[in-house]
This record gives structure tokens, C-alpha cells and sequence, in this order.
């Protein structure tokens, strides 16, 4: 295979290839590495909070810190570490799984990792910052808002989520665009391994869930630092807050488990020596469990006075969501089932994992009974219950994903010895430290101690040396896994005899993975020599500014949170980074055949912009939503037309629809090649937009005048922060229209070059729809 | 569990307990029997099928699978799981719409949470801190909120709980059965004193009640 040898890019010991590596193997090597990091700090954590909690009365945390280690934990569990372990895998599998040289993006696949590390790094940050987040990683209103929590550390936690969302949204559409572009020819979606399905159906939650996070984040950073008041107002306050939210939670539980099942459901057959029984209902209970997973948020909040119907429909959405799990663990029993089973450790952990998920669902049932919830709301039964779930099914599931796949990643055997004895004591610390909870169910979650005469002393004594049995087989397993990468058995490409197209190629896969085109065929897979092919450009590897403008994302939310000065400078730096990145000449070829079903004719990056849209209809769609909530939880807003002035409006929608049509001229005059009515186009549009903000301007300046602020009343909140939202979108667009029109200067993007114009075409009508529904929300209803 | 206090910890002690205690039954009961059926299946299998050979190394790689089963088999699994679940809907349904609606007569009081400790404010006008004194065999309806962020009120023994959230009142009820001492908690972590959010509950007979209640008359309700 012509391309790019091993001896091209910084080699595995140097620390140049690490921070500028573009490779997708490489980027999971450093997404495993890093979140096993987090989860070790989260861990601690962990284990320092139940030292507090081995008996009653114990003064060895402060309720502060208390509160922070608890809260840190959870975030850092779910977010730092069960998100990104499972996307480590997936980055180095999935490629390999549809034969695929890499993802899509390659280089946004980098800026991913980057900006989740730094992310952590933010995070961690936080705790040196007075105080950091210490109301829980649920984050409930109104504690979180400056009034009752006026730390630095916790802006510096919410801005570190905000980067961390802003990961997410990159990799997902990355993700989606890879699974669906890339598949090698014969690599149809009906036969594509089940991992790789998990993470499609994954990121395809995603798409939907994170958006409502981002905004929920924006709003109560919005209410932190402008003094808007969301999150303050008792219309919006704790309730806004929990729909939110949950929103969001509930379906990242689903996010966090799937990858784990995906795993699950490759260690099964190559373990068992069978196909996968009912591998299509598989499929489609996952996908029934991802859409009703959006259906279920409401049983979050059956102690919060939702109307009672809304409750019990919540309680049989919430019910119904176990059954697509139900065919799951019946698929898996029924493969065991005539299979000629090995018990290797990855089996066994997988075994481990599905035991831990029955507990962790059954448990769960008792919780999506909304009677039942009345006792069981905000107890260690729910504690219990979750970690059984995520902590048991997902990452016990992942793990074993990571010991099935150990081999292929370095090459080399894990020690079964010491992998079994990670089962054994993973198990029993386990069910020591979680099962315990539920014997003292009744006891508050989250408290920093309790009184004796509760009688919940000695299962929380118990609960604390599970905790430390727990912690020490991991131990087992990095030292297993350690010395296994250096010194370990040679594994050969296939130690499992696993028959999905990852074991086909030697292991470690060399850097491009495949020595010419994978096919799937009916028989099994061939490598099509591209020998005779036109000789394949040299493609690239390496970008310095990936990591580049992690560093400035974390120098600008620590310059946010202490200097403005710093800030100023975090945020150039950020500028000429982006830029930097922009200019970079960096060349992907994408493969001319290929499985593409349903979007066959669409471009890669089209496609890409298209999923990146879809994220940004729900970011809007949950803004507006929420103005739309408020207004009617409000008994008295004031009528159309008294506080905002329709004329301002009007101008407004007449100039940025008139800026649409100067970006359609532009693009016409692309395709045709005519360079002065291309940089005319650009230009009119860059006026326009100007204008719009100007006018803008003016707008708020009166606002301001006749005393309707950021925080006079909800009205200004809702209005400020929305149309505030979509300014910064049209801001956004008006700095890439600069740069477009210095390319256009240069010559860049005539004829065959139009993409680029567009692509920002997509972009700007987008923006343009969005002030289409603002403009009669706020100035005419 | 100290003998020596009076406040008890886990008696039937209440109407809603009572009601709950049935329905965590009937979820406990079939929850486990599921959960023992399944793990046991499923550790049959893998023992009855297991192979001890060891796996041969470096075969060739087969084609990906190409005939499944129809899987048949998951449509009953399934119709016999979504039988038990319906069961729990029904059982769930009847539960709460007795937990929903508080029967009329007996007291209403407001409930206030605040960072931290819970303010008891009686129809009379009169506002216990820290303790909340009720006549037993009455029915008690709690209007909770909060004055400043999201708390939660909770009887343990009762079994009961609602969200204390600024700008509204939830309500809870309950008729207690025994004369006694009781725990109350906040269940929703609201700061540094979250854990010591402590309130006592005071069931006592009607004359006792009534002889306290007019001791502390306070203003006219």
C-alpha cells in the first residue's frame, strides 16, 4: 500500500507524536489512557469520602469537601471517564471494524481528545479555586446560582463542561459521519459488527441529548456571570432546571451503557463460538431503548409536583424501557445456550458485567414506579441501583471490551491469571460495596455523615471495605495490563479466532491499517491489492493545532475566572490558533467505493455540516423551548409589542433575509468562476450581517435605557439570552466571512472549489431560519 | 439501632407506609424471583456448555455471520416479562392514586425548608422549629416548600417525601397509627448543613395534642 509508512510520523516513544497525532488508534490509545486516569482521581475520590462514611459520626472530611469529592465524582465518573473510556475504544475499533483507514475528521478527532484532556485539566483546576461545584453532578437549581454558591471554582466547572460539550459535538458528528460514510465496500449496516453499531446508535443519542445539556450550561453560566435569572426565577429555578437536565440524564445513562453492550455483544459469540442469537432484535431493542430513553426523564422528578397523569405516563414509559433490555439478556442467554463456551477472562467479565446490569434494571423498576419512588427518591437505594448499572454495566462491560481487545491494540496476551483474579475481586468488592447500600436503602445519599442510633453503621462499614476490595482490583488489572503491553505473549492477529474484520489484520494494525481496500464478501473478507490504481497522494498525519487550541481553550477559561488580561490573551491565542488550524494544509483521501447507504450521494463534509446543523436545531429548539415554558409558568408577561420594539425587529428580519440571497449570489458566482462577484457576494453579505448587529445594537443599548437588563425580569432574560445566542451565531459567521473573502482575494474557491462557499451557505441560511422563529416569538406573539 | 432512644426508626407506623410496604412486596418478591431465575439460567447454560479445550491458535478468520436466528424465541421471553411489568403498572396505579389524594378533614400545616432545618407552621399561626408535634388517627396534610434552594422533606419511617422547591407547595399526607418520635430528613443535598437537616416528628394522642396546640395559640388563624 502506497501512503504513509510507520517511519513518516514521530515514533511511539517520542512525546511529539502524542501531542500532534492525528491517527485514530493512536487518539483511542490517549482517550483510554486519560479517562483511566480520571477515573483513578474520581476513584480516590471515592474511596476518601467512604473512609468518612465507615461509621457514624466521623469527623475526617468537612461537609465542604464532603461535598465537593462527591460531586466531583460523579461528574468526573460519568462525563471524564465512562464517555471518553468507551469512545477510546471506539476510536481505535470502530475504524478497524468497517474497514476504515481512519475516521472521518481526522484532525477534529485530535481537537476531541484535546479539548476533553484539557477539559479534565479545567476540572481539576477547579478544586484549587475556593470551592468547586458542591451541589452534586445532577447540579440541581437554585444552588447552583451565584447567590447560594458564589465560588470561582464552580464557573471554572461549568466552563470546563461547556469545553468538554463542546468535545462531545465534535466527536458525535465525527462519529456519525465515519459510521456512515466509510464502511468498506460490502460492509453493509446489516452486517456491520454489533460495536460499531452500539457506538452509531450512540452518537446518534447524542445528537439529541448534549444539545439541551449546552444549554442548560449556557443558561447558568449566562446567570453566573450576567445576572440573568433563569435559574433565580421561581418560574424557571428548580423545575427548568430538572426538565433540563434530565432531558439530558436520563439518555446518558443509555449513552454511557450501549458502547458496554456493543462490547459485550462481540466478546459473546467469539466466546461462546456462535453466531449472536437474534442479533436484528438486538439491534432494534437498542434503537427501541435510545428513542423511548428520550420519553423518560419525568420520573427524576416524581417528588416535584408534576402533574400526577404526567407521573404515571413517565411511570410506564420508564417501565417500558426495561424490556428492550429484556430481549437483550434473553439474545445473550440463548447464545450461551448449544455454544461451546470459553471461559477466558473477557468472557468472564462480560458475564460479571451482564449479572451486575440484572441487578442494576431489576433495581431500577423499582424506581420508575412512582409510588415507590416516594420512599425510594434521593436514598442509597438509588445510589446503589446506578452504580449497579453504570458502574457494574457499563464500565465492568467495558472493561471486558478492553480485555477482548488488549491483543489487537499492543500485540501482545494479558496474564488470564490476573485477569480472572481481576473477575473474582471485582466481583466480590463490588457486591460488598453496592449491595450493602441497598440494606440500608433508607439512608440519605449525599450526607457527609449520620446518627447512630439509625443503625446503618455496619452496612456502611461493609460498603467501605467493598470499596477498598473494589479500588484493589484495579489495581490488579493496570498492573495486568502494564506489564502485559511490555512483556506479554506475543497474541498473533487473532488470539480469539474472532470473526469480525479487526482480527484479520495483524496486531497491532499497522498505521494505515489494511494492506489494501478491505471487502466484505459472502465468503469472508479480501484485501483488493490497489496495485494498477492511480498512485494514492501522500496523506497526513500530524497537526500541531489540535492540541494547540485545547491549551488556549484551558488558558481561556482560567483567564475567565481570575484575569481579564489573561483572558484577553487566552482568547487571541485561541483566534490564531483556529486559524492556524484552518490554514493547515492537511490531506485525507476518501476511499472511492464503499458501503454509504442512506445518504449516497451526499459529500463527506456535507454531511458533516448537516449532523453539526441537526445539533444546532436542537440547541435552539431547547432554547426556545424553554422561553416558551417560562412564559406560560409566568402569570403575567407583558403584551406584544410593549417592551420590544417591532420596528427593530422588522429591519432586522428584512436585512438577514436580504443577507441569504447575497449568500446564494456568492455561491452561484462560485460555481461559475466569476471571482469579483464572489468577493461582491461575500462582501454584501459581511455588510449585512454587520448591519444586523449594529442594528442589534442600538437595539439593546435602549433596552437598556428604559431599564429592561439581563436580570430586570425574565422577558429581558429570555430575550437578552436568545437573541444573544444567535448573535454570537451570526458573529461567528461574519469572522469566517472575513477570511473567506481574503481567500476570495487570493483566488480560492472557484468552480470545482465551491464547497467551502456552501458549506457556509448551510451555516448562514441556518442562522437566518433561526431569527425566522425569533423574530415573531418575542415581537409579535 | 439504640433501644435506649425514643425515637424509633422502623415501626408500621402510618397509612402510607402501610401502602407502600404492599407495593415494595410485591416488586421485591417478583424482582427477586426474576433476578434468581435469570442468573441461574444463565449460569446453567454457561456451565453446561462450557468448553474446557483450549482455543486453538491463529485459525482463519470465518465469513461475518450470515444466518440468524429468527429469534422467536425473545418474543415470548418478552410477553412474559411485559405480563409481570403490566402487573406492577396496576399495582403501581393504585398506590399512588391512594398516596395522591389525601383524604379531607384532619390539619393542614406548611411545611418551610431552609438551609438548614424545616419551620413548621400551624393553622393557628404558630411556627415550630425543628419539631413537628401531630395527633395520631388524624389525617396530616403537609404543604412543602422552601425559602431559599431545592430541599427535600422526608418522614423515613412514614415512607414519605416530597421536593421543598422555592415558589411552590407540594403536598403530602399522612395518618399516623402509634404514638411516637420520628426521624425527618432532607433528601436532596442543599450545602454544608445538608446532612444535619434534621427535624423530629411527635405523634401524640388527641387530648395531649390538644392540650399543647392551645399552649402555644400564638395569633388567631
Amino acid at each position: 500500500m502506497v501512503g504513509v509508512a510507520e517511519h513518516e510520523v514521530p515514533p511511539a516513544w517520542s512525546v511529539k507524536r502524542w501531542l500532534t497525532t492525528t491517527n485514530h488508534k493512536d487518539i483511542g490509545i490517549l482517550y483510554i489512557v486519560t479517562s483511566l486516569f480520571f477515573l483513578v482521581v474520581a476513584g480516590l475520590l471515592a474511596l476518601i469520602f467512604r473512609i468518612q462514611l465507615f461509621a457514624p459520626n466521623l469527623n475526617f472530611l468537612s461537609a465542604n469537601s464532603f461535598n465537593q469529592m462527591v460531586s466531583i465524582h460523579g461528574l468526573m465518573m460519568i462525563l471524564w471517564f465512562l464517555s471518553p473510556f468507551a469512545f477510546g475504544l471506539a476510536n481505535y475499533v470502530v475504524p478497524l471494524q468497517i474497514g476504515a483507514r481512519d475516521l472521518a475528521f481526522p484532525r477534529l478527532n485530535a481537537l476531541s481528545y484535546w479539548l476533553y484532556a484539557f477539559s479534565g485539566v479545567a476540572l481539576v483546576v477547579s478544586f484549587f479555586q475556593q470551592s468547586t461545584i458542591d451541589f452534586g453532578w445532577t447540579l440541581y437549581a437554585p444552588i447552583n446560582t451565584a447567590q447560594f454558591s458564589p465560588y470561582v471554582g464552580v464557573n471554572t466547572g461549568g466552563l470546563a463542561l461547556l469545553l468538554l460539550v463542546t468535545s462531545v459535538t465534535i466527536s458525535t458528528v465525527n462519529f456519525l459521519v465515519t459510521i456512515i460514510y466509510l464502511r468498506a465496500p460490502g460492509m453493509k449496516l446489516r452486517n456491520m459488527p454489533m460495536f460499531s453499531w452500539s457506538i452509531l446508535i450512540t452518537v446518534a443519542m447524542m445528537l439529541f441529548a448534549f444539545p439541551p445539556l449546552l444549554a442548560a450550561i449556557l443558561m447558568l453560566v449566562a446567570d453566573r456571570a450576567l445576572n440573568t435569572i433563569f435559574f433565580v426565577a421561581p418560574e424557571g429555578g428548580a423545575i427548568l432546571w430538572d426538565h433540563l437536565f434530565w432531558f439530558f440524564g436520563h439518555p446518558e445513562v443509555y449513552i454511557v451503557l450501549f458502547p458496554a453492550i456493543g462490547a459485550i455483544c462481540d466478546v459473546i459469540p467469539t466466546f461462546t463460538r456462535r453466531p449472536l442469537y437474534g442479533r436484528t432484535w438486538i439491534i432494534g431493542a437498542m434503537i427501541a431503548a435510545a428513542v423511548i430513553s428520550f420519553t423518560v426523564w419525568g420520573h427524576h422528578m416524581f417528588n416535584t409536583g408534576i402533574n400526577p397523569d404526567v407521573r404515571k405516563a413517565f411511570t410506564v414509559t420508564t417501565i417500558a424501557v426495561s424490556l428492550p433490555f429484556d430481549v437483550m439478556v434473553f439474545a445473550f442467554i440463548y447464545t450461551f445456550a448449544k455454544g461451546r463456551i470459553k471461559l477466558n477472562t473477557p468472557f468472564l467479565i462480560t458475564l460479571e458485567a451482564i449479572f451486575l446490569f440484572i441487578i442494576g434494571g431489576v433495581t431500577g423498576v423499582f424506581l420508575a414506579s412512582v409510588a415507590l419512588d416516594y420512599a425510594l427518591r434521593g436514598t442509597y437505594w438509588v445510589v446503589a441501583h446506578f452504580h449497579y448499572v453504570m458502574a457494574g454495566g457499563a464500565a465492568i462491560g467495558l472493561i471486558s471490551g478492553l480485555f477482548y481487545w488488549f491483543p489487537k491494540m499492543t500485540g501482545r496476551m494479558f496474564n488470564e491469571k490476573l485477569g480472572r483474579a481481576f473477575f473474582i475481586v471485582s466481583f466480590a468488592g463490588f457486591n460488598l460495596l453496592y449491595f450493602s447500600m441497598f440494606i440500608v436503602w433508607e439512608m440519605p445519599r449525599r450526607v457527609v455523615t449520620y446518627l447512630p442510633e439509625t443503625g446503618w453503621g455496619f452496612w456502611n462499614t461493609m460498603a467501605t471495605v467493598g470499596g477498598f476490595i473494589f479500588g484493589l482490583s484495579f489495581l490488579i488489572l493496570f498492573w495486568d495490563l502494564l506489564r502485559s503491553a511490555l512483556y506479554g505473549t506475543p497474541a498473533g492477529p487473532n488470539p480469539w479466532n474472532g470473526t469480525t474484520l479487526e482480527w484479520a489484520i495483524p496486531s497491532p494494525p499497522p498505521f494505515q491499517n489494511y494492506e489494501g481496500q478491505p471487502v466484505v464478501t459472502e465468503e469472508g473478507f479480501k484485501f483488493v491489492s490497489m496495485n494498477g490504481a492511480p498512485h494514492v497522494e501522500h496523506e497526513s498525519h500530524m497537526s500541531p493545532w489540535p492540541f494547540l487550541i485545547g491549551l488556549a481553550t484551558l488558558a481561556f477559561v482560567i483567564g475567565f475566572t481570575t484575569n481579564f488580561y489573561f483572558f484577553l490573551a487566552a482568547s487571541v491565542f485561541g483566534l490564531v490558533t483556529l486559524l492556524g488550524l484552518v490554514r493547515e494544509r492537511f490531506v485525507v483521501h476518501d476511499p472511492k467505493l464503499g458501503e454509504r447507504w442512506p445518504f449516497l450521494n451526499i459529500e463527506k463534509v456535507k454531511l458533516g455540516f448537516w449532523t453539526f446543523l441537526a445539533s444546532e436545531v436542537v440547541l435552539f429548539g431547547t432554547v426556545i423551548s424553554c422561553y416558551v415554558y417560562l412564559r406560560f409558568n409566568s402569570s403575567a408577561w407583558p403584551a406584544p409589542g410593549t417592551i420590544f420594539n417591532i420596528e427593530h425587529g422588522a429591519v432586522n428580519t428584512f436585512i438577514l433575509l436580504s443577507s441569504s440571497f447575497t449568500a446564494v449570489l456568492a455561491l452561484l458566482a462560485s460555481k461559475v468562476g466569476n471571482k469579483p462577484a464572489l468577493i461582491g457576494g461575500l462582501a454584501g453579505t459581511l455588510a449585512l450581517g454587520a448591519a444586523f448587529l449594529v442594528n442589534k445594537f442600538m437595539e439593546w443599548r435602549e433596552l437598556f435605557d428604559h431599564g429592561v437588563t439581563f436580570s430586570s425580569s425574565l422577558p429581558g432574560t429570555t430575550f437578552f439570552f436568545t437573541t444573544g445566542l444567535h448573535g454570537a451565531h451570526v458573529t461567528a459567521g461574519l469572522i469566517v466571512l472575513v477570511f473567506l473573502i481574503y481567500r476570495a482575494f487570493k483566488g480560492w474557491y472557484l468552480k470545482h472549489n465551491h464547497e467551502t462557499i456552501e458549506y457556509f451557505g448551510l451555516y448562514w441560511h441556518f442562522v437566518d431560519i433561526v431569527w425566522v422563529f425569533l423574530f415573531p416569538l418575542f415581537y409579535m406573539i | 439501632m439504640g433501644a435506649e432512644s425514643d425515637v424509633r426508626w422502623r415501626l408500621v407506623v402510618s397509612t402510607t407506609f402501610e401502602v407502600f410496604n404492599d407495593l415494595f412486596n410485591l416488586f421485591w418478591i417478583l424482582g427477586t424471583a426474576v433476578t434468581i431465575l435469570v442468573i441461574g439460567y444463565i449460569l446453567y447454560n454457561v456451565i453446561k456448555y462450557r468448553d474446557r479445550g483450549v482455543m486453538e491458535d491463529g485459525a482463519q478468520v470465518e465469513s461475518p455471520p450470515k444466518k440468524q436466528d429468527k429469534g422467536l424465541k425473545l418474543l415470548l421471553s418478552t410477553s412474559l416479562s411485559a405480563i409481570l411489568l403490566l402487573v406492577l403498572i396496576f399495582g403501581t396505579f393504585g398506590a399512588v392514586d391512594y398516596l395522591d389524594n389525601p383524604p379531607p378533614g384532619g390539619i393542614d400545616l406548611k411545611v418551610i425548608g431552609y438551609q438548614w432545618g424545616w419551620k413548621f407552621v400551624y393553622p393557628n399561626g404558630y411556627i415550630a422549629t425543628g419539631e413537628l408535634r401531630v395527633p395520631r388517627d388524624q389525617v396530616i396534610r403537609l404543604w412543602v416548600t422552601s425559602e431559599d434552594v431545592f430541599h427535600n422533606f422526608g418522614i423515613l419511617s412514614y415512607h414519605i417525601k416530597t421536593d421543598a422547591i422555592p415558589g411552590q407547595a407540594n403536598l403530602i399526607w399522612f395518618t399516623a397509627r402509634e404514638k411516637g418520635e420520628y426521624l425527618i430528613q432532607c433528601f436532596e443535598l442543599c450545602g454544608a448543613g445538608h446532612a444535619f437537616m434534621i427535624a423530629k416528628l411527635v405523634v401524640m394522642d388527641t387530648e395531649e395534642f390538644n392540650a399543647w396546640y392551645s399552649s402555644v395559640g400564638g395569633r388567631r388563624g
